[in-house]
């Protein structure tokens, strides 16, 4: 009775403590200079991709917000968070609609459920450029069920669809569960982070990554900003 | 007299060798094609059938006759590569065109047996059926040291393919159906002459402009880049061709389904004579529209776990 | 430049002129005919394959490279068309070597006394001389008209530049989608599996043969040469791996010489096969047969004495026939071998069928109508005899080539050649008159291997000797040759 009652004590402990304990890492990820105007995508080669833009898409390499916020940047822990082998048991999604992948970047764990599904009316064809995994390509039609994959090495690798040459996307695949992609103004939080050192690393598909280093000592909120140099083309 | 002329026969000799070793020294003058990768393993085996390939006992022969194109490093870096189109294979990133395993898996050592022996159509990478059958086997374990894929992967399974029907206007028939449904035109064109809408923006996976496959130029003696027969063209499109637009439908097309397009492919070869073009005559040269005579299938489970797995 | 061997006059002469005219010929012969056909850097260019993938060392082939030149210069990737190239490129390969070398050989010599300006005596000396030289220069532009036409023009010249067409032919190939169907015309080299305008030597007596050369003494056939372009047309049919190799050539005896100055109705046939065998880790051993039989003219009609061009008849035959083998021990060393079994009809032994006229003055000029000479040709005339107990000349002969390639890049090479008379022509000539041994060795160094251009440094030495053919000794006996050259030069096409 003792021992269990003392076994429960300190569980509840552990437990209350690592709740009461995690910090969250928070910020902006902003951009310096002029960046390259996003440019409209025609989409006129494929009518029913097309009707259903009012306006036509534009270009999604570099997405800005209000007060020079960067979109689309994966911040995430890169060393000191010692729950990153858990592999999350929810796929991620990636969505074809509109003949844009949704979501632009799409973050997920090695070995974490990829699902790929086509909610347009045209044939897509999914070709991840890995050069670390491995590199398909797979033919996915309208109305066929969605295609399940996943990747077990660290790579951030570029996605196209070569029927639709304009489709770009990217997955992040990252050994960690620490990640968020900066939005609205390029904002991003990682919260749950306990005590501890970490590395955080900041990546954008075209002007590169950032790293920064971050203690946590108890449950604050620390506020680490990037900054990207805007490239001229 | 004798002894005179043995003497300046071999201070001759060492003249002219010395000579020759230093260009050698200075380096040869090459077009800066970037930093050499270090090779990934030291010696690797391959095995056809009866054979035994060995990596160590290539390497004469890779010098002889790859090393200009595929390069030092089998990283499509040789000294011809620039201006080679297609660009040769790059061993050191192992994605292979031609296998009979599913896309993103690594051939069999059978399946690049094949296409060394076969050469590839329509590019410079010769037909090497010159080679004895043991040298091509070492050729194969040779590749294999440029990529640390083949020391952790193990080769995919290769696709199963279930016996060939015979060829009918209803089998063409329904590959014409096929082939409109999966939009296959989108890329090859309607009457497969590589003319689709998206054909002229097509990249490969290095971002070189490439263009899909012109079926109405296939005469009696052509071949595709993976093979000629009907085997060779339904493994193309179940297993895909990987590095380049063309993705595998083996998700999309059930075994007994694809012989169809294959049938109807072959009626796109125009100046072929193959006995579906017989068939397509014989018929009056029109093919009548598909009609779906299976029994409407019981619900589909909504989301499939394995790759595999078709409709 | 075709130098026509001297031959007898109507009146007898000591046959010492003769032998030695002969032996002279050859050797001019040989010394004037350039390098013709090797490695072809426009192939190199056009296909983006380095040298070493269709020369076992330039310019000799592999196997890979005998299949090219079997497909009629053809990768067979449909590629081969011209309009597949870049406009700007141009079939044209050259290929020269500038040579140092050192030519060693007895001739009779006179002699003088002092005080006396006219010779009183001869005598014989090994007179050796050294320098700078220069080979000939080739210009070869080969390749593909279109898919499945090929051609190649070779138009070749001495070291003095005297230029010659070598070799012009057009070949249909692949007919009906057939590699079991290849039709060639023009003047070309004949179809041997050891091809002497591939050879990897470049010495007056080294750098071609003898096999392939190989005249008896006193022979007027110069048309059984093996080793030189003929005119005429050539069917070739060949495995798809190029295991199996079949060739048919219909040839004009006029031994490649233009504008029908021999016969009127004079044809050879050159017949080969090979077959090629997978040895496992050895590689690809290949063995053949091949036989050159044909007749010439020995009768030509004259006028005012001076042979008729183009009126030869009075056919005699001819023959060669042989074997060949190439066999490799592994990567780095193989031996190829050649047999030949020769046999001329009893006039040519005798002197006849060679229509050349030695008293014009000017060595080696045809007989032809606008040249004035008294007497031209031995001339087999009606009611010409023979000398009684005239025979065939027969012989045998064999060259085997070793070669240890130790990497594409640098070849040691060593052949030994033997032409041994079984029979001589006149009864009574000593039975070793004429034998040839021929033994070589050399290496060829290439510093860098892309495909652009080739560069060989080469070193050789030659030793030949024959039987019988050197200058008279002072008791008026034949002596032997044995002359030698030592070689070293550069050796390079672009």
């Amino acid at each position: 009775m003792r021992a269990k009652q003392l076994l429960l004590t300190v569980l509840v402990l552990l437990v209350c403590s690592s709740l009461m304990f995690a910090g969250t890492v928070s910020g902006r990820v902003t951009y310096t200079g002029t960046p390259v105007k996003a440019k409209p995508i025609d989409m006129s080669k494929e009518p029913s991709c097309a009707k259903q833009h009012a306006t036509p898409v534009t270009t999604e390499t570099v997405v800005t917000g209000p007060n020079n916020g960067l979109e689309n940047v994966v911040v995430y822990i890169s060393s000191g968070a010692p729950d990153d082998s858990q592999v999350p048991s929810q796929a991620v999604t990636f969505e074809q609609k509109g003949c844009q992948y949704i979501p632009h970047v799409l973050v997920m764990h090695t070995n974490q459920e990829l699902k790929i599904v086509n909610d347009d009316q045209t044939s897509h064809n999914i070709h991840p450029l890995a050069k670390v995994n491995r590199e398909w390509n797979k033919s996915q039609p309208p109305g066929t069920p969605p295609i399940v994959d996943k990747y077990e090495k660290p790579e951030f690798i570029s996605v196209k669809c070569n029927v639709h040459p304009w489709m770009h996307g990217e997955f992040a695949v990252l050994t960690t569960n620490h990640y968020d992609v900066s939005k609205g103004g390029g904002d991003f939080k990682l919260p749950n982070l306990p005590p501890g050192k970490y590395t955080i690393t900041a990546w954008h598909e075209d002007y590169g990554t950032q790293t920064a280093d971050v203690t946590i000592t108890g449950n604050e909120t620390k506020e680490q900003n990037f900054t990207f140099k805007a490239k001229a083309y | 007299m004798r002894l005179i002329s043995a003497i300046l026969f071999i201070a001759m000799l060492e003249f002219a060798v010395a000579a020759g070793l230093t260009p050698l020294a200075c380096g040869q003058d090459v077009p800066d094609v970037g930093p050499k990768p270090p090779l990934a393993v030291k010696a690797m085996e391959s095995h056809i059938g009866d054979l035994t390939g060995h990596s160590a006992d290539a390497k004469n022969n890779y010098r002889r006759y790859c090393v200009g194109c595929h390069g030092e490093y089998g990283d499509s870096n040789g000294e011809n590569a620039i201006w080679l189109d297609p660009k040769p294979r790059d061993f050191s990133i192992a994605t292979f065109k031609c296998r009979s395993t599913p896309t993103g898996t690594l051939p069999t050592d059978e399946d690049l047996f094949k296409s060394i022996g076969r050469g590839f159509t329509n590019s410079n990478m010769p037909i090497w059926n010159t080679l004895g059958r043991q040298e091509r086997a070492d050729l194969v374990a040779y590749i294999k040291i440029f990529s640390p894929r083949w020391s952790n992967e193990k080769a995919g399974e290769p696709i199963k393919i279930p016996p060939e029907p015979p060829v009918t206007i209803e089998s063409i028939a329904h590959g014409k159906a096929l082939f409109t449904k999966l939009e296959c035109w989108k890329c090859h064109g309607p009457h497969g002459e590589g003319d689709g809408p998206s054909a002229a923006t097509l990249t490969d996976s290095k971002d070189n402009p490439i263009r899909p496959y012109n079926f109405a130029l296939g005469r009696d003696d052509s071949r595709f880049k993976c093979g000629s027969t009907n085997q060779d063209i339904y493994k193309i499109f179940m297993t895909g061709v990987d590095g380049t637009p063309m993705p595998s439908f083996a998700d999309v097309i059930q075994p007994n389904d694809a012989w169809d397009l294959v049938h109807f492919l072959r009626t796109l070869q125009v100046h072929r004579h193959s006995k579906e073009n017989e068939v397509l005559s014989a018929a009056h040269g029109v093919i009548p529209p598909y009609v779906d005579k299976t029994p409407a299938p019981t619900a589909a489970p909504a989301d499939n776990k394995t790759p595999g797995g078709g409709q | 430049m075709r130098m026509w061997a001297q031959s007898h006059l109507c009146q007898k002469r000591p046959r010492v002129w003769s032998v030695l005219a002969v032996a002279f010929a050859l050797i001019f012969l040989i010394a004037a005919s350039s390098q013709s056909a090797t490695a072809l850097p426009a192939f190199a260019r056009k296909y983006g394959l380095r040298c070493s993938a269709c020369h076992e060392s330039w310019p000799a082939l592999n196997n890979f490279g005998l299949k090219f030149r079997d497909n009629g210069y053809q990768l067979m990737n449909d590629r081969d068309a011209p309009i597949w190239q870049n406009p700007g490129y141009w079939p044209v390969t050259f290929r020269i070597t500038p040579i140092w070398h050192r030519v060693s050989s007895n001739q009779t010599v006179d002699v003088y006394t002092p005080g006396n300006p006219v010779p009183t005596g001869s005598t014989i000396e090994r007179i050796t001389s050294s320098g700078f030289d220069l080979s000939g220069l080739d210009f070869h532009t080969g390749g593909t008209l279109e898919k499945n036409i090929s051609f190649y023009v070779l138009p070749s010249s001495d070291p003095t530049a005297a230029f010659h067409f070598e070799s012009v032919m057009a070949r249909i190939d692949n007919i009906a989608g057939s590699p079991w169907l290849n039709i060639k015309v023009g003047r070309f080299e004949l179809n041997n599996l050891l091809s002497e305008k591939r050879i990897l030597t470049l010495t007056a007596n080294g750098g071609i043969y003898q096999t392939y050369h190989f005249i008896p003494v006193g022979d007027g056939n110069i048309y059984g040469q093996m080793g030189d372009n003929q005119f005429g047309t050539e069917y070739v049919g060949h495995s798809v791996d190029d295991r199996t190799r079949v060739s048919a050539a219909l040839l004009s005896s006029n031994d490649g010489n233009v504008n029908l100055v021999t016969g009127g109705n004079n044809y050879s046939g050159f017949f080969t096969f090979d077959q090629g065998v997978d040895v496992g880790r050895l590689g690809v051993d290949r063995l053949g047969a091949y036989a050159f039989v044909g007749e010439a003219a020995t009768y030509y009609r004259t006028n005012g004495g001076v042979p008729i061009p183009g009126s030869g008849i009075g056919n005699k035959g001819f023959s060669r026939v042989g074997f060949t083998g190439q066999f490799y021990f592994g990567p780095h060393f193989d031996v190829n071998v050649v047999t030949q079994h020769g046999e001329d009809n009893p006039w040519f032994g005798q002197g006849y069928g060679n229509p050349v006229s030695p008293s014009n003055g000017s060595e080696g000029a045809t007989c032809t109508s606008s040249v004035p000479a008294p007497g031209c040709t031995l001339n087999n005339s009606p009611g010409t005899t023979l000398p009684a107990g005239s025979r065939s000349p027969v012989w045998n002969g064999y060259l085997v080539e070793a070669r240890y390639v130790y990497s594409p890049q640098l070849i040691f090479l060593g052949r030994y050649e033997a032409e041994r008379m079984s029979q001589q022509a006149t009864p009574g000539t000593p039975s070793n008159l004429g034998n040839v041994s021929n033994y070589v060795i050399g290496y060829r160094y290439n510093p860098y291997m892309t495909s652009r251009s080739g560069f060989a440094y080469h070193g050789e030495f030659n030793l030949f000797h024959q039987d019988g053919t050197g200058p008279n000794n002072s008791a008026g006996n034949a002596t032997n040759i044995n002359s030698s050259e030592l070689l070293f030069g550069i050796d390079f096409d672009f």
